[in-house]
């Protein structure tokens, strides 16, 4: 058995480590590229939104390199990614014969994870899978933290190449981490290390929040770098939705019954969402409104074209951006989306902003 | 100002909209329902809109816009889900928000009953909310729902005879003649006799599509799925003609799931037809003529 997941920015290192340390054989798909969206489209769904495309794209990567178990999540509700795997299957069984696991998000997530675990590991021991999962999330978090750590220092020094040079050293070196000790002193310093390099202290910097669907926030390659680009022109980004935030609050909040997401945000979103929509919307509206009530200076919804519950969103943030005079910039993002036509959009955009605050 | 309820002719309304105006006639309320859809609804339908969202929340929104002068109350119900385990896509739980955030409607102008579930309990507080948003009792309300309820049930056409193509889509496109007027009026100049899912009880159609039920959980979706599976069995059906429109999330993904798992196997010829707001219909025409002549040549 040789199991093969779909990328989702830097979910991979803990997954492939939880894996590989429970003594599963993980073939990992290459890191996206171009290449990897085309097969992917090719074998897609004309009309079905970006994710599925690329997770297919994954799968049939990883299926060339010689996978024969596939794993992914996927929950029912009212957005489409609970079918993903349902039509995704379709396509690959023509290809190949293979066996398909899917963990389902929309009940309780660490029931199913560690049922997952214990199908494809049946020799480890249970203690070892518990350990295994808490581990992944640790790393999930740290690696959170220098991503966060990263976009503030980065956008306070001219140096921003060094920043984002050394996050991506320290992806590598948390990847290696195998205790829980180890993963914290090396999370503190990569972020001591950055702090040095920020030394020479730029003015506070313009802010923005980055808000919309969560594998358009996570995956920098589909989002084309958009959090690098904005720490090159000095402008610091937040995202409130990070994986490690969410593996822990899926994972091990809502398993206790601690954590509601939808009451959560609702309370949030209010008055301009009174219901859940499904998917990451009501997440979008409520976070939103967190950033025009902290003085952002700008917020910038992504979103793959065609995303339902986000469009329904965005009639909401239409209103809020209006109504508390925040800039907002809605890119929705495509297979065919071209770097360019980011990078200009995002420097205009930028632009205004540093316009705005100098009046 | 007397109170006077507007229900748009878009979306749910072709599912349930004898329920609902019966039951406003009962309770004595007057009730305008928007007009069909025309180019005119359709164009301020598109300019309202978010670009990306799908056409019947467009035409939904022009619909609304057409009602505003008229009336003093607006009819949105949020029905997310009826039966246990299928949901309604995203555009129906937003359906009030989406409007509110649209129109600047206050809050007590709109009547929007929150429908999660069949219960009772639901179906109670509804009311509820409708009555409260009127200013009337609620056992009024309560009664004329069920004398409306129990009017609503008897409410099917008798089946029609005879070969026939069947057309499959979501209520709200077929039965929206401003959409479906080309391919209807083609067939219809052809002789050709259509039966649609309308035609046949839900009950059937539900029963259909539990061979797919632990794949499907959209609701709307699910009845697709149990027509074209109905369908496709039938001796006296020539062909079917499935109509999706731009954007729809759930039949993007559908449509893939249903031609593999049904229509592939099946021997009848399909074709799967995509709606938009462009109104040129030489392109629905000339692929309907191709698949006509194609149904012609192997029969």
């Amino acid at each position: 058995m040789q199991i093969t997941f779909p990328h989702m920015g830097y979910l991979n290192i803990p997954v492939y480590n939880m894996l590989t340390n429970l003594g599963v054989n993980v073939i990992e798909a290459p890191p996206i590229t171009k290449k990897t969206i085309e097969l992917g489209s090719l074998y897609s769904p004309e009309g079905v939104c970006l994710p599925y495309k690329v997770n297919m794209g994954n799968f049939l990567e990883g299926i060339e390199r010689g996978a024969d178990t596939l794993v992914t999540v996927c929950g029912a509700g009212k957005c489409r990614q609970g079918f993903y795997n349902t039509v995704q299957k379709i396509a690959l069984r023509e290809k190949a014969p293979l066996q398909f696991h899917t963990i389902n998000t929309s009940e309780n997530l660490f029931k199913n994870l560690y049922a997952f675990l214990l199908t494809v590991a049946p020799n480890a021991s249970r203690f070892s899978i518990v350990k295994n999962i808490a581990l992944a999330i640790k790393t999930l978090t740290a690696l959170d933290a220098i991503n966060t750590a990263k976009n503030y220092y980065g956008a306070r020094t001219k140096n921003a190449d060094t920043i984002i040079d050394i996050y991506k050293t320290g992806m590598h070196q948390l990847a290696q981490c195998c205790t829980f000790e180890e993963l914290r002193t090396k999370q503190r310093e990569i972020t001591n290390q950055m702090q040095a390099v920020a030394i020479d202290g730029l003015k506070e910097p313009i802010k923005v929040g980055l808000i919309g669907e969560l594998y358009l926030l996570l995956e920098p390659y589909v989002n084309h770098n958009i959090e690098d680009l904005l720490i090159k022109q000095g402008v610091e980004v937040n995202k409130v939705v990070n994986t490690g935030d969410w593996a822990y609050s899926q994972i091990i909040l809502r398993t206790l019954g601690l954590y509601n997401e939808e009451t959560a945000y609702l309370k949030q979103a209010r008055p301009y969402l009174n219901y859940h929509i499904g998917g990451d919307g009501l997440k979008s509206v409520g976070t939103a409104l967190w950033y025009t009530r902290h003085h952002y200076d700008g917020i910038i919804h992504l979103y793959p074209f065609g995303c339902m519950p986000e469009i329904v969103a965005q009639y909401a943030l239409k209103n809020i951006s209006k109504d508390y005079n925040t800039p907002m910039l809605a890119l929705s993002i495509d297979e065919h989306a071209s770097d360019v036509g980011i990078i200009t959009r995002l420097e205009a955009f930028i632009d205004c902003l540093k316009r705005k605050e100098k009046q | 100002m007397d109170v006077h309820v507007g229900i748009p002719r878009a979306m749910l309304y072709h599912e349930f909209g004898n329920l609902w105006t019966s039951f406003f006639e009962n309770l004595g309320i007057p009730v305008t329902v928007s007009k069909e859809t025309n180019q005119q609804i359709l164009d301020r339908g598109i300019a309202l809109a978010i670009d990306e969202s799908c056409l019947p929340l467009k035409i939904y929104l022009g619909h609304v816009e057409s009602l505003l002068p008229k009336c003093t109350h607006l009819f949105i119900p949020r029905i997310v889900s009826y039966h246990p385990g299928f949901f309604l896509c995203a555009k129906f739980a937003g359906l009030p928000d989406v409007v509110r955030n649209t129109f600047n409607i206050p809050h007590d102008q709109l009547i929007t009953p929150n429908i999660e579930n069949k219960s009772l309990v639901t179906q109670v507080k509804s009311i509820h909310t409708i009555c409260q948003a009127l200013g009337i009792s609620i056992a009024s309300g309560y009664l004329s729902y069920h004398q409306a309820k129990n009017s609503w049930k008897s409410n099917l056409t008798s089946p029609i005879l005879g070969p026939k193509i069947a057309v499959i889509g979501h209520s709200y496109l077929l039965n929206d003649a401003f959409f479906c007027r080309d391919i209807l009026s083609l067939l219809s100049k052809r002789g050709i006799t259509i039966i649609t899912p309308e035609h046949i009880p839900s009950k059937i159609l539900y029963q259909e599509s539990t061979a797919s039920q632990s794949d499907i959980y959209w609701q709307l979706s699910a009845k697709i799925d149990g027509a074209v599976r109905y369908f496709s069995h039938q001796p006296d059906i020539q062909g079917i003609i499935m109509v999706s429109s731009f954007a729809c999330g759930p039949d993007s993904l559908l449509n893939e799931y249903v031609e593999h798992h049904i229509l592939k196997n099946s021997s009848k010829p399909y074709i799967i037809l995509n709606l938009d707001e462009h109104t040129g219909n030489a392109g629905i025409i000339t692929r309907m003529e191709a698949f006509l002549d194609l149904m012609d040549w192997r029969l």
